[in-house]
């Protein structure tokens, strides 16, 4: 076990060699436990296992010598869609879930029962008032946020049978959702209803079921997503372009560095004020540091970054390596996409983890739990372990690699629209004139099976070389950041119309919209563009990418982007082979259902071709040059 | 010269038909899963997971036997010694399809399919053919990768033997190993 080189592995400077640390140190990350996990189960990878119930579990034979059935009878299709369905359900809800707490936050800010939270942008809660058909004449802010959250908390209900934010989409959209009966009604009522029905003995038929599963993404898209995305822009300020940095040089070997990972802006957000205390600046300066540093991972970064510039230290698969540095002292976890692994590894250094949401414990970590009337306090306190765990740091064992890498971020819908000068027309003109040939969200994880970074930043240097505007969030952001596209000077990369407008315009040819339930500002920025132009969504030559996806909600991104019309590329095969009807009606027949379909293709380069053509087919359909 | 082969030791196995999926995936056309599962002629496993007292799984393959019954059955000269040294591979070129071999086969370790090998045939005699060809490439065979719990090793009988006599030493003198 010599193995020194790991650009195999990833194709990060500072991740190779925290590898190479780790290796040295003993440590075991998340790819020595991809590797023990391999080969992986070959029926799994099909998704032709079926744990449903106790009369299994079941496996059905791919190459017709065993078993077609599961012992209940459903056959390969059944059970396929099945998986499929509970895996969109259990992304959906983790998404909407996140959701739910924002509501639960707003409305107690609109109570006056929490103080620890204030509305940093009261303009845009009046703007979604008007947007729900809320009455907002003589209503003070406070006021405004109970009757939001109050016809919020019904999107989790039954009583309405129809979502608040819906009417952004384009009415020919919604049209088609009706007709295909796919019209999300209540976001906790399409999970449930989505277990009920891939319990046993209840919807056996595969393609009732995979619409089901789009009405369940559609329920998060268009509302659980939506919901946390234009909420944290009230509570927490809607972002606005600024610089910040990336990578895990973001750490600094003089302070006590805190990390925050998860999701929900409502705990890093305390974190990040309470490193401002004075108190515990002092404290910290007492300890011998100097002061406290704060970076973010994954989706809480995004979260922080996009609102305040927070520099981000990794995506998912830095998370380990960045403890690895030595120089972490306390790292604290809401939830989502936060790898159980992370406590043994920081228990194999002086790191210290927290977990803070009642959703979320985790063996081996100390839980200091938050609450929307002790958050600020809470939060104080975590800091304050942070600069105690810092007196146990071991200077011999602190390196940390490279430098940090600029990156531009804060691009809100608002931001947008505002740096247009308050329209989307200048938008349009470049599209309309093929300056902008169509834009992209590259979206999602990393993911171990694939190499690190690799496919998520070559897919979008491709990309803008064809004049193709690409749009980032979650993990795929700190990927392309850490090469450089964040930047305005990465118009250089770009195509001559892409670059002209990036130059005009002072922005960079990749643009951060956010964290992955921000994923709903790409889909708004979409409806607007189709209502404007008149058109669906599916007309427009736009398209998704989720070139290193791992996780469920990458499968319920990724299906409400198909289900609004939106032609999405995975770089990674999701366990659906095992049925040629699932994945023939995914990768083709939904075209003719919904406007757009998934494409497999791991090769970014590959990827890059598929969506040229589409994008191609797209204008040439709007009258445009190709 | 040290000849390894497939050791089976059932006491391990949990029957998760890894085994069974990994074969036939080696043994199609492509080669890879994803692609394996729609060829137009299906692979077929050549091993077998059956179903012992109390539900306990017995993995199940060729022994490559020698004299080997369905070698001597084979009126075609379909099973060959020649294609790789202690092997009884099927050429599935002369197989008729008669299934004598599988009359003969103690073991039962033989089935019979089409195979995309020789389109238009009727069904061939399909048994393990020791992986011949990954092992040429310094791969270990199929099933022996696909195995998670070490039901299916691959190594020298007799240096099997040899630590077998060992753990059996540790066992009967009282000392955990």
């Amino acid at each position: 076990m010599s193995k020194t080189d790991f650009s195999d592995l990833t194709i990060c400077k500072d991740a190779q060699q925290m590898l190479a640390k780790a290796r040295e140190e003993g440590v075991e990350t998340v790819w020595d436990r991809k590797r023990a996990q391999e080969p992986h189960c070959g029926f799994c990878e099909l998704g032709l296992s079926c744990r449903n119930c106790a009369m299994g579990p079941c496996r059905i034979d791919p190459f017709g010598h065993g078993p077609q059935r599961g012992v209940c009878g459903a056959d390969a299709h059944v059970i396929v869609a099945r998986n499929v369905g509970r895996s969109v359900a259990s992304g959906a809800a983790a998404h909407s879930d996140h959701g739910r707490d924002l509501v639960e936050t707003l409305h107690a800010i609109g109570e006056g029962s929490t103080t620890d939270y204030t509305i940093r942008d009261p303009e845009k809660l009046a703007r979604i008032a008007v947007e729900l058909g809320i009455e907002t004449a003589g209503k003070d802010t406070n006021a405004l946020a109970r009757a939001v959250s109050e016809r919020l908390f019904e999107d989790y209900g039954i009583r309405r049978n129809s979502l608040a934010f819906i009417g952004r989409a384009p009415q020919k959209r919604r049209d088609l959702w009706k007709k295909l009966g796919i019209t999300p009604r209540g976001i906790d009522r399409e999970v449930v209803e989505m277990m009920h029905r891939t319990h046993m003995g209840v919807d056996n038929e595969p393609v009732n079921l995979l619409l089901h599963a789009a009405r369940v993404a559609l329920s998060d898209g268009w509302a659980g997503s939506l919901t946390a995305t234009e909420l944290s822009d009230v509570i927490f300020g809607t972002p606005t372009p600024r610089v910040a940095q990336v990578n895990l040089a973001v750490l600094k070997e003089d302070h006590v560095n805190i990390l925050v990972h998860g999701h929900n802006p409502i705990v890093s957000e305390a974190i990040l004020a309470a490193t401002k205390d004075p108190g515990l600046i002092k404290a910290a300066k007492d300890k011998g540091a100097a002061g406290i540093n704060l970076a973010g991972l994954c989706c809480t970064g995004n979260e922080l970054l996009m609102r305040q510039g927070i520099p981000m230290a990794g995506n998912h698969l830095m998370s380990e390596l960045a403890i690895v540095t030595g120089a972490v002292d306390l790292i604290i976890v809401d939830y989502q996409c936060i790898m159980p692994g992370l406590v043994t590894v920081a228990g194999c250094y002086h790191s210290k983890v927290i977990t803070t949401s009642p959703k979320a414990h985790f063996s081996g970590a100390e839980h200091v739990e938050f609450s929307l009337d002790n958050a600020r306090q809470k939060a104080l306190q975590a800091v304050g372990m942070a600069i105690e765990a810092y007196s146990g740091r071991d200077p011999k064992r602190v390196f940390i690699p490279g430098s940090p890498v600029p990156m531009m971020t804060g691009f809100s819908n608002e931001a947008v629209i505002g740096a247009l000068g308050g329209t989307l027309t200048p938008l349009i003109d470049a599209i309309k004139a093929g300056q902008i040939r169509g834009a992209v969200g590259i979206v999602g994880c990393n993911n171990p099976r694939v190499k690190h970074d690799f496919a998520n930043s070559e897919l979008a240097k491709e990309l803008i070389k064809r004049d193709i505007l690409v749009l980032v969030t979650g993990c795929a952001t700190v990927s392309t950041g850490k090469q450089g596209l964040l930047m305005p000077e990465a118009a250089s990369l770009a195509g001559p119309g892409l670059s002209a407008v990036c130059r005009a315009l002072g922005i960079p040819p990749v643009l951060h919209v956010g964290s992955c339930v921000d994923n709903s500002r790409i889909m708004s920025l979409c409806a607007a563009l189709a209502t404007t132009l008149g058109v669906d969504i599916s007309d427009l030559p736009v398209a998704a990418a989720a070139p290193e996806w791992y996780s469920e909600k990458a499968v319920a991104i990724g299906l409400y982007a198909v289900a609004s019309g939106v032609f999405t590329v995975l770089g990674v095969t999701p366990p659906v082979l095992g049925s040629s009807v699932v994945a023939g009606l995914l990768t083709n027949g939904l075209e003719g259902v919904v406007g757009a379909t998934f494409a497999i293709e791991p090769d970014p380069c590959k990827a890059a071709e598929l969506i040229d053509a589409r994008i191609r087919t797209k204008r040439l359909a709007l009258g445009l040059s190709a | 010269m040290v000849v390894k082969s497939v050791i089976i030791r059932p006491e391990l196995c949990v029957g998760c038909m890894q085994c069974m999926i990994r074969c036939a995936e080696a043994h199609s056309e492509s080669g890879v899963l994803a692609l394996a599962v729609s060829e137009a002629v299906l692979a077929k496993p050549r091993i077998h997971i059956g179903v012992g007292p109390e539900l306990r799984p017995f993995p199940n393959k060729c022994r490559h036997c020698e004299p080997a019954p369905c070698q001597e059955a084979c009126m075609p000269g379909a099973i060959r010694s020649d294609i790789a040294e202690g092997l009884k591979i099927v050429d599935m070129a002369r197989c008729i399809g008669c299934g004598m071999c599988g009359m003969v086969c103690p073991y039962f370790a033989i089935r019979y399919y089409p195979a995309a090998q020789v389109a238009g045939h009727g069904a061939v005699a399909i048994k393990c053919d020791g992986c011949h060809e990954r092992v040429a490439r310094g791969q270990v065979p199929a099933c022996v990768e696909a195995c998670v719990t070490g039901a299916l090793a691959f190594e020298d009988v007799n240096r099997h033997m040899n630590a077998g006599v060992n753990r059996l030493a540790n066992a009967a003198l009282g000392v955990t190993a």
